[in-house]
Protein backbone atom coordinates (compact mmCIF):
# COMPACT_ATOMS: atom_id res chain seq x y z
CA UNK A 1 0.00 0.00 0.00
CA UNK A 2 2.51 2.27 0.98
CA UNK A 3 4.70 1.66 -2.05
CA UNK A 4 3.98 2.03 -5.65
CA UNK A 5 3.70 -1.36 -7.71
CA UNK A 6 6.20 -0.40 -10.07
CA UNK A 7 9.16 -1.00 -7.07
CA UNK A 8 7.55 -4.20 -6.18
CA UNK A 9 7.62 -5.72 -9.73
CA UNK A 10 11.14 -3.89 -10.36
CA UNK A 11 11.94 -6.15 -6.43
CA UNK A 12 10.78 -8.77 -7.35
CA UNK A 13 12.18 -8.70 -10.58
CA UNK A 14 15.44 -8.06 -9.29
CA UNK A 15 15.01 -10.65 -6.35
CA UNK A 16 14.42 -12.84 -9.72
CA UNK A 17 17.55 -12.09 -11.71
CA UNK A 18 19.81 -12.47 -8.32
CA UNK A 19 18.70 -15.77 -7.40
CA UNK A 20 19.15 -16.84 -10.76
CA UNK A 21 22.87 -15.33 -11.21
CA UNK A 22 23.52 -17.68 -7.40
CA UNK A 23 22.68 -20.32 -9.39
CA UNK A 24 24.63 -19.90 -12.14
CA UNK A 25 27.33 -17.24 -10.67
CA UNK A 26 29.92 -17.71 -8.45
CA UNK A 27 29.60 -19.53 -4.97
CA UNK A 28 30.17 -16.52 -3.15
CA UNK A 29 27.86 -13.77 -2.56
CA UNK A 30 28.69 -10.35 -3.22
CA UNK A 31 26.37 -7.31 -2.60
CA UNK A 32 25.68 -4.92 -5.49
CA UNK A 33 27.90 -2.35 -5.95
CA UNK A 34 25.42 0.36 -4.22
CA UNK A 35 25.88 -2.14 -0.86
CA UNK A 36 29.67 -1.73 -1.88
CA UNK A 37 29.48 2.11 -1.85
CA UNK A 38 28.09 2.86 1.36
CA UNK A 39 29.96 0.08 2.98
CA UNK A 40 33.38 1.77 1.31
CA UNK A 41 32.17 4.93 2.63
CA UNK A 42 31.75 3.79 6.14
CA UNK A 43 35.06 2.56 5.95
CA UNK A 44 36.47 5.25 4.66
CA UNK A 45 34.88 7.25 7.85
CA UNK A 46 36.07 4.82 10.17
CA UNK A 47 39.59 4.83 8.49
CA UNK A 48 39.83 1.14 8.47
CA UNK A 49 40.21 -1.12 5.01
CA UNK A 50 36.98 -3.50 5.65
CA UNK A 51 34.05 -4.94 8.31
CA UNK A 52 33.67 -8.06 9.71
CA UNK A 53 30.70 -10.14 8.91
CA UNK A 54 31.13 -12.10 12.29
CA UNK A 55 31.28 -9.27 14.61
CA UNK A 56 28.48 -7.77 12.90
CA UNK A 57 26.59 -11.31 13.27
CA UNK A 58 26.90 -10.74 16.99
CA UNK A 59 26.11 -7.35 17.53
CA UNK A 60 22.85 -7.67 15.40
CA UNK A 61 21.67 -11.34 17.22
CA UNK A 62 22.70 -10.06 20.49
CA UNK A 63 20.62 -9.03 23.36
CA UNK A 64 21.78 -5.35 24.25
CA UNK A 65 20.94 -3.13 27.68
CA UNK A 66 20.65 0.65 27.95
CA UNK A 67 17.73 0.94 25.16
CA UNK A 68 14.12 0.54 25.62
CA UNK A 69 12.46 -2.08 27.78
CA UNK A 70 10.32 -3.15 24.61
CA UNK A 71 13.59 -3.62 22.48
CA UNK A 72 16.04 -5.31 23.56
CA UNK A 73 17.99 -6.51 20.59
CA UNK A 74 17.43 -6.11 16.55
CA UNK A 75 16.16 -9.60 16.46
CA UNK A 76 12.98 -7.98 18.32
CA UNK A 77 11.44 -7.03 15.37
CA UNK A 78 14.01 -8.32 12.28
CA UNK A 79 13.66 -11.97 13.56
CA UNK A 80 17.54 -13.60 14.36
CA UNK A 81 17.16 -15.01 10.69
CA UNK A 82 17.87 -11.81 8.11
CA UNK A 83 16.40 -14.03 5.97
CA UNK A 84 12.99 -14.57 7.29
CA UNK A 85 10.85 -11.33 7.27
CA UNK A 86 10.43 -9.40 10.19
CA UNK A 87 7.64 -7.66 12.17
CA UNK A 88 6.94 -4.52 14.17
CA UNK A 89 5.77 -4.27 17.29
CA UNK A 90 2.66 -3.34 15.85
CA UNK A 91 2.48 -5.82 13.54
CA UNK A 92 3.54 -4.78 10.42
CA UNK A 93 5.62 -6.72 8.47
CA UNK A 94 9.37 -5.84 7.25
CA UNK A 95 11.26 -7.38 4.55
CA UNK A 96 13.81 -9.52 5.04
CA UNK A 97 16.97 -7.90 5.77
CA UNK A 98 19.57 -9.93 4.08
CA UNK A 99 20.83 -8.38 0.54
CA UNK A 100 20.16 -11.38 -1.44
CA UNK A 101 16.70 -11.33 -0.81
CA UNK A 102 15.44 -7.34 -0.32
CA UNK A 103 18.12 -6.48 -3.18
CA UNK A 104 16.89 -2.41 -2.68
CA UNK A 105 18.49 -2.81 0.93
CA UNK A 106 21.32 -0.30 2.40
CA UNK A 107 20.86 1.47 -1.11
CA UNK A 108 19.49 5.18 -0.19
CA UNK A 109 22.74 6.86 2.59
CA UNK A 110 19.36 8.78 4.28
CA UNK A 111 16.75 6.11 4.70
CA UNK A 112 19.95 3.71 6.47
CA UNK A 113 21.48 6.96 8.44
CA UNK A 114 17.30 7.13 9.67
CA UNK A 115 16.88 4.21 10.47
CA UNK A 116 20.12 3.38 12.63
CA UNK A 117 19.92 6.54 14.53
CA UNK A 118 15.94 5.00 15.44
CA UNK A 119 16.99 1.79 15.93
CA UNK A 120 20.37 2.09 17.79
CA UNK A 121 18.76 4.53 19.86
CA UNK A 122 15.76 2.34 20.90
CA UNK A 123 17.78 -0.90 21.47
CA UNK A 124 21.36 0.83 22.63
CA UNK A 125 19.74 3.74 24.15
CA UNK A 126 22.83 5.97 21.99
CA UNK A 127 23.74 5.82 18.51
CA UNK A 128 25.51 3.12 16.82
CA UNK A 129 29.29 3.69 16.09
CA UNK A 130 30.66 3.64 11.91
CA UNK A 131 32.12 0.05 12.68
CA UNK A 132 29.18 -1.18 14.35
CA UNK A 133 27.01 0.03 11.45
CA UNK A 134 29.95 -1.23 8.48
CA UNK A 135 30.02 -4.51 10.46
CA UNK A 136 26.26 -5.19 10.54
CA UNK A 137 25.84 -4.38 6.84
CA UNK A 138 29.04 -6.48 6.06
CA UNK A 139 26.89 -9.44 7.45
CA UNK A 140 23.53 -8.26 6.12
CA UNK A 141 24.98 -7.78 3.09
CA UNK A 142 26.97 -11.28 2.87
CA UNK A 143 23.56 -13.29 3.23
CA UNK B 1 -73.48 -13.39 24.18
CA UNK B 2 -74.91 -16.74 22.37
CA UNK B 3 -71.80 -17.23 20.49
CA UNK B 4 -69.65 -17.93 23.87
CA UNK B 5 -72.16 -19.89 24.78
CA UNK B 6 -72.54 -21.67 21.68
CA UNK B 7 -68.77 -21.94 21.56
CA UNK B 8 -68.63 -23.26 24.72
CA UNK B 9 -70.88 -26.35 24.00
CA UNK B 10 -68.55 -26.98 20.88
CA UNK B 11 -70.58 -26.74 17.97
CA UNK B 12 -68.60 -26.20 15.03
CA UNK B 13 -69.43 -23.08 12.94
CA UNK B 14 -68.49 -22.48 9.30
CA UNK B 15 -65.12 -21.21 8.77
CA UNK B 16 -64.66 -17.63 6.71
CA UNK B 17 -61.53 -15.98 5.19
CA UNK B 18 -61.22 -12.96 7.46
CA UNK B 19 -57.11 -12.17 6.53
CA UNK B 20 -56.32 -12.07 2.89
CA UNK B 21 -52.92 -13.85 1.82
CA UNK B 22 -51.10 -10.24 1.85
CA UNK B 23 -51.90 -9.15 5.36
CA UNK B 24 -50.41 -12.46 6.97
CA UNK B 25 -47.79 -12.81 4.86
CA UNK B 26 -47.21 -8.89 5.72
CA UNK B 27 -47.62 -9.65 9.75
CA UNK B 28 -45.53 -12.51 9.66
CA UNK B 29 -43.01 -10.65 7.76
CA UNK B 30 -43.37 -8.13 10.00
CA UNK B 31 -42.78 -10.28 12.99
CA UNK B 32 -39.69 -11.85 11.63
CA UNK B 33 -37.75 -8.44 10.31
CA UNK B 34 -38.76 -6.94 13.92
CA UNK B 35 -37.07 -9.78 15.65
CA UNK B 36 -33.84 -9.69 13.50
CA UNK B 37 -34.14 -5.67 14.14
CA UNK B 38 -34.37 -5.66 18.10
CA UNK B 39 -32.10 -9.10 18.13
CA UNK B 40 -29.10 -6.96 16.21
CA UNK B 41 -29.79 -4.05 18.20
CA UNK B 42 -30.80 -4.65 21.88
CA UNK B 43 -28.60 -7.78 22.06
CA UNK B 44 -25.46 -8.43 19.43
CA UNK B 45 -22.41 -6.19 18.96
CA UNK B 46 -22.15 -3.51 16.21
CA UNK B 47 -20.50 -6.08 13.97
CA UNK B 48 -24.27 -6.96 13.32
CA UNK B 49 -24.81 -3.30 12.68
CA UNK B 50 -25.70 -3.83 8.78
CA UNK B 51 -28.17 -6.49 9.57
CA UNK B 52 -29.72 -4.06 11.66
CA UNK B 53 -29.94 -1.56 9.19
CA UNK B 54 -31.62 -3.74 6.70
CA UNK B 55 -34.27 -5.02 9.15
CA UNK B 56 -34.94 -1.49 9.79
CA UNK B 57 -35.41 -0.78 6.79
CA UNK B 58 -37.85 -3.65 5.64
CA UNK B 59 -40.15 -2.94 8.49
CA UNK B 60 -40.64 0.69 7.23
CA UNK B 61 -40.85 -0.70 3.57
CA UNK B 62 -43.41 -3.26 5.45
CA UNK B 63 -45.21 -1.08 6.91
CA UNK B 64 -45.44 1.72 3.99
CA UNK B 65 -47.38 -1.20 1.91
CA UNK B 66 -49.91 -2.50 4.60
CA UNK B 67 -50.43 1.37 4.49
CA UNK B 68 -51.54 1.43 1.12
CA UNK B 69 -53.20 -2.17 1.79
CA UNK B 70 -55.33 -0.71 4.26
CA UNK B 71 -57.02 1.87 2.04
CA UNK B 72 -57.05 -0.21 -1.11
CA UNK B 73 -57.31 -4.13 0.22
CA UNK B 74 -60.35 -6.35 1.10
CA UNK B 75 -62.99 -5.48 3.89
CA UNK B 76 -60.93 -6.77 6.88
CA UNK B 77 -57.39 -5.51 5.53
CA UNK B 78 -58.91 -1.91 5.64
CA UNK B 79 -57.33 -0.09 8.48
CA UNK B 80 -59.94 2.69 8.07
CA UNK B 81 -63.05 0.39 9.07
CA UNK B 82 -60.92 -0.66 12.19
CA UNK B 83 -60.29 2.44 13.72
CA UNK B 84 -62.45 3.99 15.72
CA UNK B 85 -62.80 7.03 18.11
CA UNK B 86 -61.57 6.80 21.94
CA UNK B 87 -65.37 6.49 22.87
CA UNK B 88 -65.69 3.16 20.95
CA UNK B 89 -62.39 1.93 23.23
CA UNK B 90 -63.68 2.97 26.20
CA UNK B 91 -67.17 1.43 25.66
CA UNK B 92 -65.48 -1.66 24.42
CA UNK B 93 -63.30 -1.98 27.47
CA UNK B 94 -65.94 -1.20 29.66
CA UNK B 95 -67.82 -4.06 28.40
CA UNK B 96 -64.88 -6.08 28.52
CA UNK B 97 -65.04 -5.81 32.11
CA UNK B 98 -68.36 -6.43 32.39
CA UNK B 99 -67.88 -9.44 30.39
CA UNK B 100 -70.65 -8.75 27.64
CA UNK B 101 -68.04 -7.36 24.80
CA UNK B 102 -68.63 -8.49 21.01
CA UNK B 103 -67.13 -11.02 19.13
CA UNK B 104 -64.98 -8.78 16.28
CA UNK B 105 -64.49 -10.66 12.84
CA UNK B 106 -61.68 -8.23 11.91
CA UNK B 107 -59.90 -5.76 14.60
CA UNK B 108 -61.61 -5.34 17.49
CA UNK B 109 -61.42 -1.80 18.61
CA UNK B 110 -58.14 -1.77 21.59
CA UNK B 111 -56.15 -4.52 18.23
CA UNK B 112 -56.98 -1.37 15.77
CA UNK B 113 -55.62 1.11 18.12
CA UNK B 114 -52.29 -1.15 18.45
CA UNK B 115 -52.00 -1.29 14.63
CA UNK B 116 -52.50 2.54 14.45
CA UNK B 117 -49.69 2.53 17.58
CA UNK B 118 -47.16 0.19 15.58
CA UNK B 119 -47.28 1.80 12.42
CA UNK B 120 -46.72 4.89 14.25
CA UNK B 121 -43.80 3.66 15.55
CA UNK B 122 -42.21 1.39 13.11
CA UNK B 123 -42.38 4.52 10.90
CA UNK B 124 -40.48 6.72 13.89
CA UNK B 125 -38.09 4.22 13.89
CA UNK B 126 -37.24 4.22 10.45
CA UNK B 127 -36.76 7.69 10.22
CA UNK B 128 -34.74 8.32 13.31
CA UNK B 129 -32.87 5.09 12.40
CA UNK B 130 -32.01 7.16 8.64
CA UNK B 131 -31.23 10.21 10.64
CA UNK B 132 -28.49 8.38 12.61
CA UNK B 133 -27.10 6.58 9.56
CA UNK B 134 -26.92 9.77 8.12
CA UNK B 135 -25.42 12.06 11.10
CA UNK B 136 -23.38 9.97 13.31
CA UNK B 137 -22.04 6.97 10.61
CA UNK B 138 -22.05 9.61 7.28
CA UNK B 139 -23.92 7.05 5.02
CA UNK B 140 -27.87 6.99 3.45
CA UNK B 141 -29.39 9.22 2.14
CA UNK B 142 -29.63 11.58 5.44
CA UNK B 143 -25.66 11.97 5.34
CA UNK B 144 -25.28 15.27 2.94
CA UNK B 145 -26.65 17.69 5.68
CA UNK B 146 -27.25 15.83 8.99
CA UNK B 147 -24.73 16.90 12.48
CA UNK B 148 -23.39 14.21 14.57
CA UNK B 149 -24.46 16.09 17.94
CA UNK B 150 -28.01 16.48 16.26
CA UNK B 151 -28.41 12.49 15.15
CA UNK B 152 -26.41 11.20 18.98
CA UNK B 153 -29.87 12.82 20.68
CA UNK B 154 -31.86 11.37 17.97
CA UNK B 155 -30.15 8.35 18.40
CA UNK B 156 -30.95 8.57 21.99
CA UNK B 157 -35.13 9.02 21.00
CA UNK B 158 -34.52 5.64 18.31
CA UNK B 159 -33.67 3.74 21.53
CA UNK B 160 -36.64 5.08 24.04
CA UNK B 161 -38.72 4.03 21.05
CA UNK B 162 -37.33 0.73 20.51
CA UNK B 163 -38.14 0.24 24.30
CA UNK B 164 -41.90 1.48 23.83
CA UNK B 165 -42.49 -0.43 21.17
CA UNK B 166 -41.27 -3.73 23.00
CA UNK B 167 -44.00 -3.08 25.38
CA UNK B 168 -46.10 -2.43 23.13
CA UNK B 169 -45.51 -6.14 21.24
CA UNK B 170 -45.38 -7.42 25.09
CA UNK B 171 -49.51 -5.91 24.95
CA UNK B 172 -50.26 -6.98 21.74
CA UNK B 173 -49.08 -11.07 22.48
CA UNK B 174 -50.92 -10.42 25.64
CA UNK B 175 -54.25 -8.91 23.87
CA UNK B 176 -53.98 -11.58 21.45
CA UNK B 177 -53.73 -14.39 24.31
CA UNK B 178 -56.58 -12.91 26.41
CA UNK B 179 -58.88 -12.62 23.19
CA UNK B 180 -58.20 -16.18 21.89
CA UNK B 181 -59.23 -17.33 25.80
CA UNK B 182 -62.15 -15.42 25.63
CA UNK B 183 -63.70 -16.54 22.27
CA UNK B 184 -62.14 -19.51 22.33
CA UNK B 185 -60.97 -19.10 18.89
CA UNK B 186 -57.20 -19.60 18.01
CA UNK B 187 -56.31 -15.81 17.10
CA UNK B 188 -52.57 -16.61 16.26
CA UNK B 189 -53.56 -19.51 13.69
CA UNK B 190 -56.29 -17.48 12.38
CA UNK B 191 -53.51 -15.64 11.10
CA UNK B 192 -51.62 -18.32 10.07
CA UNK B 193 -55.19 -19.92 8.26
CA UNK B 194 -56.81 -16.75 7.32
CA UNK B 195 -60.16 -18.31 8.50
CA UNK B 196 -61.76 -17.40 11.62
CA UNK B 197 -65.60 -18.88 12.86
CA UNK B 198 -68.58 -17.21 11.56
CA UNK B 199 -70.88 -16.96 14.54
CA UNK B 200 -73.98 -15.68 15.17
CA UNK B 201 -73.91 -11.79 16.85
CA UNK B 202 -69.90 -11.36 16.01
CA UNK B 203 -69.57 -7.74 14.85
CA UNK B 204 -69.05 -7.87 10.93
CA UNK B 205 -67.36 -4.98 8.62
CA UNK B 206 -69.09 -3.37 6.00
CA UNK B 207 -68.05 -4.94 3.13
CA UNK B 208 -64.93 -3.54 0.31
CA UNK B 209 -63.47 -5.04 -2.53
CA UNK B 210 -59.91 -4.85 -3.29
CA UNK B 211 -58.33 -2.76 -5.71
CA UNK B 212 -54.94 -4.43 -6.14
CA UNK B 213 -53.81 -3.63 -9.69
CA UNK B 214 -53.99 0.30 -8.27
CA UNK B 215 -52.45 -1.10 -4.80
CA UNK B 216 -49.61 -2.53 -6.98
CA UNK B 217 -48.89 0.84 -9.43
CA UNK B 218 -49.11 2.97 -6.03
CA UNK B 219 -46.82 0.58 -4.29
CA UNK B 220 -43.91 0.52 -7.53
CA UNK B 221 -44.53 4.39 -8.15
CA UNK B 222 -43.98 5.36 -4.79
CA UNK B 223 -40.99 2.73 -3.98
CA UNK B 224 -39.37 3.92 -7.48
CA UNK B 225 -39.62 7.23 -6.51
CA UNK B 226 -38.02 6.48 -2.95
CA UNK B 227 -35.47 5.15 -4.39
CA UNK B 228 -34.64 7.30 -6.90
CA UNK B 229 -34.45 10.67 -4.25
CA UNK B 230 -32.80 8.71 -1.62
CA UNK B 231 -29.78 7.48 -4.37
CA UNK B 232 -29.69 11.03 -5.15
CA UNK B 233 -29.97 12.07 -1.79
CA UNK B 234 -26.92 9.13 -0.82
CA UNK B 235 -24.89 10.67 -3.87
CA UNK B 236 -24.39 13.73 -2.26
CA UNK B 237 -21.13 13.98 -0.04
CA UNK B 238 -21.51 13.69 3.04
CA UNK B 239 -21.67 16.50 5.80
CA UNK B 240 -18.37 16.95 7.66
CA UNK B 241 -16.41 14.42 5.29
CA UNK B 242 -13.07 13.10 5.86
CA UNK B 243 -9.93 14.11 3.98
CA UNK B 244 -9.34 11.71 1.56
CA UNK B 245 -5.95 12.13 -0.35
CA UNK B 246 -3.35 10.86 2.42
CA UNK B 247 -0.02 13.16 2.56
CA UNK B 248 3.26 11.33 0.91
CA UNK B 249 5.80 12.11 3.53
CA UNK B 250 3.01 11.25 6.68
CA UNK B 251 2.15 7.87 4.63
CA UNK B 252 5.91 7.27 4.19
CA UNK B 253 6.66 7.84 7.78
CA UNK B 254 3.91 7.42 10.04
CA UNK B 255 3.16 4.22 8.67
CA UNK B 256 6.62 2.43 8.41
CA UNK B 257 5.83 0.73 11.45
CA UNK B 258 2.17 0.49 11.67
CA UNK B 259 -0.99 1.59 9.47
CA UNK B 260 -1.23 5.47 9.03
CA UNK B 261 -3.19 6.66 11.33
CA UNK B 262 -6.07 9.23 9.58
CA UNK B 263 -5.87 12.85 10.63
CA UNK B 264 -9.19 12.69 11.99
CA UNK B 265 -8.52 10.40 14.70
CA UNK B 266 -7.30 13.13 16.90
CA UNK B 267 -7.66 16.39 17.64
CA UNK B 268 -4.63 19.20 16.40
CA UNK B 269 -3.90 19.83 19.98
CA UNK B 270 -2.72 15.98 20.75
CA UNK B 271 -1.27 15.64 17.21
CA UNK B 272 1.27 18.15 18.01
CA UNK B 273 1.87 16.59 21.41
CA UNK B 274 2.79 13.62 19.89
CA UNK B 275 4.81 15.28 16.91
CA UNK B 276 7.29 16.39 20.48
CA UNK B 277 7.76 13.63 21.38
CA UNK B 278 8.66 11.20 18.69
CA UNK B 279 12.32 10.30 20.08
CA UNK B 280 9.99 8.40 22.97
CA UNK B 281 7.44 7.06 20.79
CA UNK B 282 5.32 4.07 22.65
CA UNK B 283 8.85 3.11 23.89
CA UNK B 284 10.91 3.33 20.13
CA UNK B 285 12.84 6.12 18.73
CA UNK B 286 10.63 7.32 15.58
CA UNK B 287 12.58 10.51 15.25
CA UNK B 288 12.32 12.90 11.97
CA UNK B 289 14.19 15.17 10.35
CA UNK B 290 13.12 18.55 11.23
CA UNK B 291 11.89 19.48 7.67
CA UNK B 292 9.25 16.17 7.43
CA UNK B 293 8.61 16.85 11.26
CA UNK B 294 7.51 19.92 10.83
CA UNK B 295 5.63 18.63 7.22
CA UNK B 296 3.31 15.89 9.10
CA UNK B 297 2.63 18.39 12.10
CA UNK B 298 1.39 20.84 9.80
CA UNK B 299 -1.22 18.15 7.68
CA UNK B 300 -2.04 16.64 10.74
CA UNK B 301 -2.95 19.99 12.48
CA UNK B 302 -5.01 20.82 9.48
CA UNK B 303 -6.83 17.47 9.00
CA UNK B 304 -7.49 16.83 12.70
CA UNK B 305 -10.72 15.66 14.48
CA UNK B 306 -12.31 19.81 14.72
CA UNK B 307 -12.52 19.46 10.83
CA UNK B 308 -14.52 16.09 10.30
CA UNK B 309 -17.69 15.00 12.03
CA UNK B 310 -17.61 11.88 12.08
CA UNK B 311 -18.29 9.35 14.97
CA UNK B 312 -13.86 8.74 15.19
CA UNK B 313 -13.66 12.06 15.03
CA UNK B 314 -15.93 12.90 17.89
CA UNK B 315 -15.61 9.92 20.11
CA UNK B 316 -11.37 10.15 20.37
CA UNK B 317 -11.63 13.83 21.01
CA UNK B 318 -11.78 12.63 24.50
CA UNK B 319 -8.53 10.85 25.59
CA UNK B 320 -7.23 9.47 28.78
CA UNK B 321 -5.02 12.50 30.60
CA UNK B 322 -2.34 10.18 31.68
CA UNK B 323 -2.03 9.22 27.62
CA UNK B 324 -2.75 12.55 25.56
CA UNK B 325 -2.35 10.75 22.46
CA UNK B 326 -3.30 7.38 22.37
CA UNK B 327 -6.88 6.14 21.15
CA UNK B 328 -6.30 2.70 22.65
CA UNK B 329 -5.95 4.30 26.00
CA UNK B 330 -9.46 6.49 25.51
CA UNK B 331 -12.31 5.36 27.43
CA UNK B 332 -14.68 5.07 24.75
CA UNK B 333 -12.04 2.83 23.35
CA UNK B 334 -11.50 0.76 26.33
CA UNK B 335 -15.58 0.55 26.36
CA UNK B 336 -16.09 -0.69 23.11
CA UNK B 337 -13.13 -3.29 22.79
CA UNK B 338 -14.11 -4.74 26.54
CA UNK B 339 -16.04 -7.69 24.78
CA UNK B 340 -12.85 -9.09 22.95
CA UNK B 341 -10.59 -11.26 24.71
CA UNK B 342 -7.28 -9.81 25.33
CA UNK B 343 -5.02 -12.75 23.58
CA UNK B 344 -6.53 -11.88 19.84
CA UNK B 345 -4.66 -8.26 20.37
CA UNK B 346 -1.40 -9.84 20.81
CA UNK B 347 -1.20 -13.31 18.84
CA UNK B 348 -1.16 -13.18 14.88
CA UNK B 349 -2.39 -11.66 13.13
CA UNK B 350 -3.45 -8.52 14.92
CA UNK B 351 -0.47 -8.28 17.06
CA UNK B 352 -1.48 -4.90 18.51
CA UNK B 353 -4.03 -3.03 19.75
CA UNK B 354 -2.73 -0.17 17.98
CA UNK B 355 -3.39 -2.72 14.54
CA UNK B 356 -6.86 -1.15 13.87
CA UNK B 357 -6.69 -1.91 10.35
CA UNK B 358 -6.22 -5.67 11.11
CA UNK B 359 -10.10 -5.59 12.17
CA UNK B 360 -11.49 -2.83 10.67
CA UNK B 361 -10.91 -3.06 6.99
CA UNK B 362 -11.59 0.66 6.26
CA UNK B 363 -9.37 1.84 9.43
CA UNK B 364 -7.07 3.84 7.14
CA UNK B 365 -10.17 5.81 5.54
CA UNK B 366 -10.67 6.80 9.19
CA UNK B 367 -14.51 6.28 8.89
CA UNK B 368 -14.87 2.89 10.92
CA UNK B 369 -18.32 1.76 10.05
CA UNK B 370 -19.11 -1.30 12.02
CA UNK B 371 -20.49 -3.23 8.95
CA UNK B 372 -16.25 -3.24 8.26
CA UNK B 373 -15.74 -4.66 11.24
CA UNK B 374 -14.38 -8.64 11.70
CA UNK B 375 -12.19 -10.12 13.90
CA UNK B 376 -9.60 -12.36 12.26
CA UNK B 377 -9.33 -15.84 13.00
CA UNK B 378 -6.55 -16.09 15.65
CA UNK B 379 -3.02 -18.28 15.02
CA UNK B 380 -0.22 -18.62 17.37
CA UNK B 381 2.46 -15.94 17.21
C1 LIG C 1 11.25 -1.84 16.93
C2 LIG C 1 11.54 -2.63 15.77
C3 LIG C 1 12.98 -2.60 15.26
C4 LIG C 1 14.13 -2.89 15.96
C5 LIG C 1 14.26 -3.30 17.43
C6 LIG C 1 15.19 -2.76 15.02
N1 LIG C 1 14.71 -2.40 13.79
FE1 LIG C 1 15.81 -2.03 12.14
N2 LIG C 1 14.13 -1.44 11.16
C7 LIG C 1 12.86 -1.50 11.66
C8 LIG C 1 11.93 -0.98 10.68
C9 LIG C 1 10.39 -0.89 10.83
C10 LIG C 1 12.70 -0.59 9.57
C11 LIG C 1 12.21 0.06 8.29
C12 LIG C 1 11.42 -0.87 7.44
C13 LIG C 1 12.17 -1.42 6.27
O1 LIG C 1 13.20 -0.88 5.91
O2 LIG C 1 11.68 -2.43 5.73
C14 LIG C 1 14.08 -0.87 9.91
C15 LIG C 1 15.15 -0.63 9.09
C16 LIG C 1 16.44 -0.91 9.40
C17 LIG C 1 17.57 -0.61 8.56
C18 LIG C 1 17.49 0.09 7.24
C19 LIG C 1 17.33 -0.85 6.11
C20 LIG C 1 17.44 -0.22 4.74
O3 LIG C 1 16.85 -0.79 3.85
O4 LIG C 1 18.09 0.82 4.59
C21 LIG C 1 18.67 -1.07 9.19
C22 LIG C 1 20.11 -0.99 8.70
C23 LIG C 1 18.24 -1.63 10.44
N3 LIG C 1 16.89 -1.54 10.55
C24 LIG C 1 19.09 -2.19 11.36
C25 LIG C 1 18.74 -2.52 12.65
C26 LIG C 1 19.68 -2.87 13.68
C27 LIG C 1 21.17 -2.96 13.52
C28 LIG C 1 18.97 -3.07 14.81
C29 LIG C 1 19.49 -3.39 16.21
C30 LIG C 1 20.39 -2.39 16.75
C31 LIG C 1 17.58 -2.86 14.47
N4 LIG C 1 17.48 -2.53 13.16
C32 LIG C 1 16.51 -2.97 15.35
C33 LIG C 1 12.48 -1.98 12.87
C34 LIG C 1 13.36 -2.31 13.89
C1 LIG D 1 9.72 3.21 14.63
C2 LIG D 1 8.39 2.75 14.50
C3 LIG D 1 7.30 3.81 14.50
C4 LIG D 1 7.21 4.91 13.70
C5 LIG D 1 8.17 5.37 12.62
C6 LIG D 1 5.98 5.59 14.09
N1 LIG D 1 5.35 4.88 15.09
FE1 LIG D 1 3.59 5.37 15.95
N2 LIG D 1 3.75 3.74 17.16
C7 LIG D 1 4.80 2.83 17.16
C8 LIG D 1 4.57 1.86 18.19
C9 LIG D 1 5.48 0.68 18.51
C10 LIG D 1 3.35 2.20 18.82
C11 LIG D 1 2.68 1.47 19.98
C12 LIG D 1 1.73 0.45 19.45
C13 LIG D 1 1.15 -0.42 20.53
O1 LIG D 1 0.75 0.11 21.55
O2 LIG D 1 1.11 -1.62 20.30
C14 LIG D 1 2.87 3.39 18.14
C15 LIG D 1 1.67 4.02 18.44
C16 LIG D 1 1.20 5.14 17.81
C17 LIG D 1 -0.05 5.78 18.12
C18 LIG D 1 -1.02 5.36 19.21
C19 LIG D 1 -1.84 4.16 18.82
C20 LIG D 1 -2.67 3.72 20.00
O3 LIG D 1 -2.26 2.76 20.66
O4 LIG D 1 -3.71 4.32 20.24
C21 LIG D 1 -0.16 6.87 17.31
C22 LIG D 1 -1.31 7.84 17.27
C23 LIG D 1 1.01 6.89 16.48
N3 LIG D 1 1.82 5.81 16.79
C24 LIG D 1 1.26 7.85 15.52
C25 LIG D 1 2.42 7.92 14.78
C26 LIG D 1 2.75 9.00 13.88
C27 LIG D 1 1.88 10.19 13.63
C28 LIG D 1 3.94 8.69 13.32
C29 LIG D 1 4.74 9.53 12.32
C30 LIG D 1 5.30 10.73 12.85
C31 LIG D 1 4.38 7.41 13.88
N4 LIG D 1 3.43 6.99 14.76
C32 LIG D 1 5.54 6.76 13.53
C33 LIG D 1 5.87 2.83 16.30
C34 LIG D 1 6.14 3.79 15.36
C1 LIG E 1 -9.17 -7.23 17.45
C2 LIG E 1 -9.96 -6.46 16.55
C3 LIG E 1 -10.01 -4.94 16.72
C4 LIG E 1 -8.97 -4.05 16.72
C5 LIG E 1 -7.48 -4.36 16.61
C6 LIG E 1 -9.56 -2.74 16.85
N1 LIG E 1 -10.92 -2.85 16.91
FE1 LIG E 1 -12.25 -1.31 17.01
N2 LIG E 1 -13.78 -2.64 17.17
C7 LIG E 1 -13.67 -4.01 17.11
C8 LIG E 1 -14.98 -4.60 17.33
C9 LIG E 1 -15.30 -6.09 17.34
C10 LIG E 1 -15.87 -3.53 17.55
C11 LIG E 1 -17.37 -3.64 17.86
C12 LIG E 1 -17.50 -3.76 19.36
C13 LIG E 1 -18.93 -3.89 19.84
O1 LIG E 1 -19.82 -3.26 19.30
O2 LIG E 1 -19.13 -4.62 20.82
C14 LIG E 1 -15.09 -2.32 17.42
C15 LIG E 1 -15.63 -1.04 17.52
C16 LIG E 1 -14.92 0.12 17.26
C17 LIG E 1 -15.51 1.42 17.13
C18 LIG E 1 -16.98 1.75 17.24
C19 LIG E 1 -17.67 1.48 15.96
C20 LIG E 1 -19.13 1.86 16.06
O3 LIG E 1 -19.48 2.87 15.48
O4 LIG E 1 -19.88 1.17 16.76
C21 LIG E 1 -14.49 2.31 16.88
C22 LIG E 1 -14.62 3.80 16.64
C23 LIG E 1 -13.27 1.55 16.87
N3 LIG E 1 -13.57 0.22 17.08
C24 LIG E 1 -12.01 2.09 16.67
C25 LIG E 1 -10.84 1.37 16.71
C26 LIG E 1 -9.52 1.97 16.60
C27 LIG E 1 -9.23 3.43 16.43
C28 LIG E 1 -8.63 0.94 16.66
C29 LIG E 1 -7.10 1.01 16.59
C30 LIG E 1 -6.46 1.97 17.47
C31 LIG E 1 -9.39 -0.30 16.81
N4 LIG E 1 -10.73 0.01 16.84
C32 LIG E 1 -8.83 -1.57 16.89
C33 LIG E 1 -12.51 -4.71 16.86
C34 LIG E 1 -11.24 -4.17 16.84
Amino acid sequence: MSRPRTSQTQRGLQAVLTSTFLLVGPTHLTAGPAQDAVIAALAAEAGVSGFSAQTGKAFFQASHSGGKPETPSCTTCHTSDPLAAGRTRVGKPIEPMAVSLSPNRFTDPEKLAKWFRRNCNSVLGRECTTTEQGDVLTYLSSL
Amino acid sequence: MISLISANSAISFPKIAVWDVFVRVFHWSLVLVVCIAALTGFVLDATWFQIHVWAGTASALLIFVRLIWGALGPTYARLGNAVTDPATMIRHTRSLMVGNAPRHIGHNPLAAAMVLAMVAVVFTLGLSGVIVLGGVYKTGPLAFGLTYSTATSVGELHQVIAIGFLVLITLHIAGAIYESRRTRENLPLAMVTGLKENRPGDHVAPHHSAHPVMAGFLVVGALLLAFGAGNNLAARPEYGGLVQQIDVVYQDECAACHMAFHPSLMTGQNWVALMANLPDHFGEDASLSPASQADITAWLTRNAAETADTKPAHVFRDLDQAYPYTFTKAPYWQQTHQNIAPEVFNLAPVFSRANCAACHSDAETGWFYPANITIPQEKSK
